[in-house]
């Protein structure tokens, strides 16, 4: 499910039948646009501002949707609730008479939905209908072990990725960009659950080196990081192969070195800075396929993080459950994503013609 | 200091790219090679340079101050680079790094660089300043003009100091202006005792660096000497012939003096025109009538709005305000009456498709005279062969050609030439503005040609409308040649 | 680099500027088709040869594999191979109708979205930049929440979170195809809108459409086969990959090839998809 390659752009096209392009150098020099800084935050406002509706967006479509699992549900729904509030044997006709009322079960859809859409906005997510868990409370928790998790995932798979990435670019075509370029493929096209499978049978089940599933004990954390980073390194060794070809056949590094300047210099002061331009801006694209890992290695291998708690509450069919941590996820993508293209915008001063997407 | 090339030779694959006797450069005189795209000009620079790809197969000798070194060791000059041979890159928008400040990328070639920044960075500013661009040591590279890149990079090339300089096409997509600007800091350079090797195709540079110019075509050097006495009285044929391509040179039967007849009906009429573009107004109460076969250039420098005039003219491109009217222009099944010439020809076909196809459509749905394409590729001297080909595999003058055929199919009323000839060398130029004017002189088709080349313009036309850039009234100037 | 410069470094280096070049020979490339050929004639032809996938002989339980039982029989005594070859073609059959939806709805909508433009592309484009921050997988989750084990709603939930990606992409590349001057000389010349179509636009995302393609086939089977390896997707007794996986785990000692045949089908599937790919679309 490793997508984020065909990556779109998400901006409108440059208008190409203006066909003056050189309109956009004056030959005076006079004609200097004056280098303003309010540009660069003009451009972060708009930016926070898009990426807010984009979050709203997001919660609505997820509440939405949440909401019409609610709905086909069997039986009452008053009746689960109120099960979910007091537990399945002190459920009395009454108490479910008293939910509907409360909850307006009995108004017509649309109100209901915008009622629900309310609670979702000020951060009531209800309880679990299987376990009376606070929702709010269970999100928090798992969320703290999710980013451990991720957070480990992703310094594994840059590292490995980039050191790979780098290697591969050292000589385009030689043996170590094709041995590298086999691994980016096995990576992308295995999906993380058969990875985590072959790693938990290599490396528990046969050697008996790690602990198979559950959470504890940082021997705990190494497989399901592990999985993650496989599927992640891929794409991260890539995109360094990539641009470090790229940078390094670009005219100012040409430039750089007929004005003398040593490998290293051109390494640090220009490799360096552009590619790293753009692994931020591709950290963007990254996120989705994080989460994606993320909730199938929570539930491979136990750990109690909300891609598993989501996964349980798909299974349970437990709503508000499935909302919650559905929202925390896709908040989550928007959150990085909105990190990222801050970054993207403060460390390249260039006006971006495409969007970081996702 | 004193560089002799001796016996530089360049082979890739069995075919012999560059082949020269020898070249001496000395200070206080300005060496340009000019000659056509594929004459190996630049080849023979970056080989005197060490920058050239590998793969290719290099011999010669060179001499630095009496110091011998091996042209076809590449390597061997990395430790000249900077300190004693500069280079000053052909497009300097895309040889700065475009994530630094433009003091930056200046101060990092400055000699004390490793040891004390600071000083390096007072070095790039006073650099900047002596060039007249210290406004612009705080931006960066995407925020300059062409011109000001132009001399940030020549700041950032000479800061090291390196008496050997070496210029590769550096006028490329330089007005006239920005390009004379140019031509006075190699100058400069020469005078300050410098050692200065230009690579141009362009006779103009040529003439205002002076010194000696050396012709090359395919790989050989045919003539040297003088620029004033190579340029002007020139002994070898091939000269001469390029020499005669510059349009202020021209004698065609199409070129005339005055306009169309008296009462030729008005297709155009602009009133008041005013268009503002990225905050900058480019024209302000414009008038102007077209007539059916006028020939009018819209001049002008680079970003002063020539396309976008010609655009608005065809009224494919809005206004702030005023009007554009057409008489009779109107677009309709069979008839076509106005067409545009795009300066990159292959990106007005569509690229997947041979031609046969793409022309084709356009002789199907207007029902052109069976034949007629043929007749037309006749006179343009186009190998019908060339219609199987996609529009990536026939060369930019041919297909410049194929395109100004597509439009007069149509017998259009009003053609938008948009600079159509300034990326093809000169003799492909006059060969193709030839075949385009024989056509226009023809059918009596109105021009409209935007080009930022005044002798193109003077040649062609015979009215010229003049944005001055930067400027917010433009002025029309009514020239005869 | 002027142009004679360019021109001889073309000739010469093996690996020119451009960034996307063929990642795999074209060897590789004709291996992976075979092997495409080979996952694709076990899903059309093998459940006609080995019928009955869910019929049951306790009595057989993990049977290792023979000449008349390949792969062995499972735990519940059922037939490994014939239960392969069903799910192979229930993975593909769903993977190929989500691509030919989500292609049809999103392909056609990012078209209408660029030829149109104005509200009607900022519509569709508002809707997709919501979409596209939801991850494919919480899409397909949300939609086996709603499914209850029905393979309707799952087909709907595949298709919807690949729609956005088929959109965004053929928005883009028709947008900037349509407004580039090749068209708009077309206009200018008065041609049809179909020779917009089909010499302009077509030729363009044609090679794109099958890296979709083959990337949201990918997509689709390993969706399907997660859901139900993390048991939320289709319910026992289906024949499925990711189910049979889970199903045969519990039996990794005494019976491994349970396990390896699907993850093998599998593995082969994918790695064959990304294989025939002429290129990767570069990030």
């Amino acid at each position: 499910m490793s997508t984020g390659a065909p990556a779109g752009t998400a901006t409108t096209p440059p208008d190409v039948t203006d066909g003056d392009r050189t309109d956009q150098d004056g030959a005076a020099p006079a004609a200097l646009p004056p280098v303003t800084d309010g540009g660069v935050g003009r451009a972060v406002l708009l930016l926070l501002v898009r990426r807010a509706l984009q979050a709203v967006g997001v919660v609505v479509a997820v509440t939405t949707a949440c909401f019409a699992i609610m709905h086909t549900l069997p039986g009452d729904a008053a009746y689960r609730i109120a099960a979910g509030r007091y537990g399945y044997d002190f459920v009395t006709a009454a108490s479910a008479e008293a939910v509907r009322a409360e909850l307006g079960l009995d108004r017509p859809p649309w109100q209901q939905l915008v009622g629900w859409w309310g609670d979702a906005a000020r951060l009531q997510l209800g309880t679990s209908l299987v376990t009376g868990a606070d929702v709010r409370h269970e999100v928090l928790h798992g969320l703290g072990h999710t980013l451990q998790l991720a957070g480990l995932a992703l310094l594994l798979a840059s590292v490995l990725g980039i050191a790979a990435g780098a290697a591969a670019a050292h000589r385009p075509g030689g043996a170590v960009d094709r041995l590298v370029g086999t691994w980016v493929v096995l990576a992308r096209s295995l999906p993380p659950f058969v990875v985590g499978l072959l790693l938990v049978v290599l490396l528990a089940v046969q050697a008996g080196l790690l602990p198979v599933a559950g959470s504890g004990t940082p021997a705990h954390a190494v497989l399901p990081a592990l999985t993650l980073a496989v599927g992640l390194s891929g794409l991260v060794a890539r995109v360094t192969r990539d641009a470090v070809v790229h940078v390094r056949s670009s005219e100012y590094v040409r430039f750089a070195q007929t004005r003398g300047l040593g490998a290293g210099a051109v390494l640090r002061r220009h490799v360096l800075r552009n590619v790293g331009t753009t692994l931020v801006a591709y950290l963007g694209v990254q996120a989705l396929v994080l989460v994606e890992g993320v909730i199938v290695v929570e539930s491979v291998f136990a750990w109690p993080g909300i891609g598993h708690t989501l996964v349980h509450g798909v299974f349970w069919r437990d709503v508000p459950v499935i909302q919650g941590t559905a929202i925390a996820l896709a908040l989550a993508v928007v959150a990085v994503n909105t990190v990222v293209d801050v970054a993207t915008l403060l460390l390249d001063p260039r006006p971006r013609e495409t969007a970081v997407v996702a | 200091m004193t560089v002799h090339l001796h016996r530089v030779v360049v082979r890739h694959a069995g075919r012999t790219l560059v082949d020269v006797a020898d070249v001496h450069l000395e200070p206080g005189r300005a060496v340009t090679v000019v000659g056509e795209s594929g004459s190996g000009k630049s080849l023979l620079a970056h080989a005197a340079l060490g920058t050239l790809p590998a793969g290719l197969a290099v011999h010669g000798a060179m001499s630095i101050d009496g110091v011998p070194h091996d042209v076809g060791d590449q390597a061997g000059r990395r430790p000249l680079w900077g300190r004693t041979l500069a280079l000053l890159p052909q497009e300097p928008v895309l040889a700065l790094d475009p994530t630094m400040r433009v003091r930056d990328v200046v101060a990092e070639g400055a000699p004390t660089f490793a040891r004390d920044r600071r000083a390096a960075r007072r070095a790039a500013l006073e650099r900047l300043a002596g060039l007249g661009v210290a406004h612009a040591a705080g931006a960066y590279p995407h925020q300059l003009s062409g011109g000001m890149a132009q001399r940030v990079a020549f700041a950032a090339a000479t800061i090291g100091e390196a008496p050997v300089l070496v210029a590769d096409e550096p006028s490329k997509g330089l007005d006239v202006a920005a390009r004379d600007d140019l031509a006075a800091l190699l100058r400069r350079h020469v005078e300050g005792g410098g050692v200065l090797l230009t690579i141009t195709h362009d006779l103009d540079l040529a003439r205002a660096l002076g010194g000696d110019v050396l012709v090359m075509r395919e790989a050989e050097v045919l003539e040297r000497g003088p620029v004033e006495q190579v340029l002007t009285t020139p002994t070898h044929p091939y000269t001469a012939r390029l020499l005669a391509a510059e349009p202020a040179r021209w004698a065609k039967a199409w070129m005339r003096d005055g306009g169309p007849p008296e009462g030729s009906p008005l297709l155009v009429h602009a009133e008041q025109v005013t268009r503002t573009l990225g905050g900058r107004r480019l024209f302000t109460g414009l008038d102007l009538d077209l007539r059916a076969g006028d020939r009018v250039a819209l001049t002008g420098p680079s970003g002063s709005g020539k396309t976008t005039l010609g655009r608005v003219l065809l009224r494919r491109h809005p206004v702030d305000s005023g009007r554009v009217t057409h008489h009779d222009l109107a677009r309709r099944r069979g008839r076509a009456p106005v067409q545009q010439l795009h300066q990159d020809p292959t990106q007005s076909f569509p690229a997947f498709v041979p031609l046969r196809a793409a022309l084709g459509d356009a002789v199907r749905r207007h029902g052109v005279a069976p034949g007629r394409l043929e007749e037309l590729l006749g006179t343009m001297r186009l190998d019908p062969g060339l219609l199987e080909r996609r529009p990536g595999g026939v060369s930019g003058g041919e297909l410049q050609r194929l395109a100004i055929i597509r439009a007069m199919l149509l017998h259009p009323a009003l053609l938008l030439a948009d600079e159509p000839t300034s990326r093809l060398d000169l003799l492909t130029q006059e060969e193709t503005l030839d075949a385009l004017m024989g056509q226009v002189e023809q059918q009596g088709t109105a021009l409209l040609l935007v080009t930022h080349d005044t002798s193109l313009a003077h040649a062609v036309a015979d009215r010229e409308v003049v944005l001055p850039g930067g400027v917010t009234t433009p002025t029309a100037v009514l020239a005869g040649r | 680099m002027s142009t004679d410069l360019t021109a001889a470094l073309a000739a010469t280096s093996p690996a020119p500027r451009t960034r996307r070049r063929p990642r795999l020979l074209p060897r590789a490339r004709a291996v992976a088709a075979a092997a495409l050929v080979l996952v694709v004639l076990l899903a059309l032809v093998g459940p006609f040869v080995w019928g009955g996938p869910a019929l049951q002989e306790l009595s057989r339980s993990l049977e290792p594999p023979s000449l008349a039982e390949p792969l062995g029989r499972d735990h519940l005594g059922r037939s490994v191979l014939s239960r392969l070859a069903h799910a192979t073609r229930l993975s593909l059959a769903l993977a190929a109708l989500s691509v030919v939806t989500s292609a049809l709805v999103g392909g056609l909508a990012g078209v209408v979205a660029a030829w149109i433009g104005r509200w009607v592309d900022t519509a569709i484009n508002a809707v997709s930049e919501v979409l596209v921050a939801v991850p494919a997988l919480l899409v397909v989750l949300l939609a086996a929440a709603l499914a209850d084990g029905s393979l309707l709603v799952l087909y709907v939930g595949i298709a919807i979170a690949q729609s956005v990606e088929w959109f965004r992409v053929v928005r883009a590349r028709s947008a900037v195809v349509l407004a580039g001057p090749a068209v708009g000389t077309a206009r200018m010349l008065d041609l049809s809108a179909w020779h917009v179509l089909h010499r302009h636009l077509w030729p363009e995302l044609r090679p794109v459409l099958l890296t979709l393609a083959a990337f949201g086939v990918g997509t689709s089977v390993i969706a399907l086969s997660t859901l139900g390896y993390v048991g939320v997707g289709l319910r026992p007794p289906t024949a499925e990959l990711g189910l049979m996986i889970t199903e045969s785990l519990p039996f990794w000692s005494q019976a491994p090839w349970l396990v390896l045949a699907p993850v093998l089908v599998l593995a082969v599937t994918l790695l064959a998809l990304l294989g025939v790919r002429r290129e990767e679309p570069s990030a």
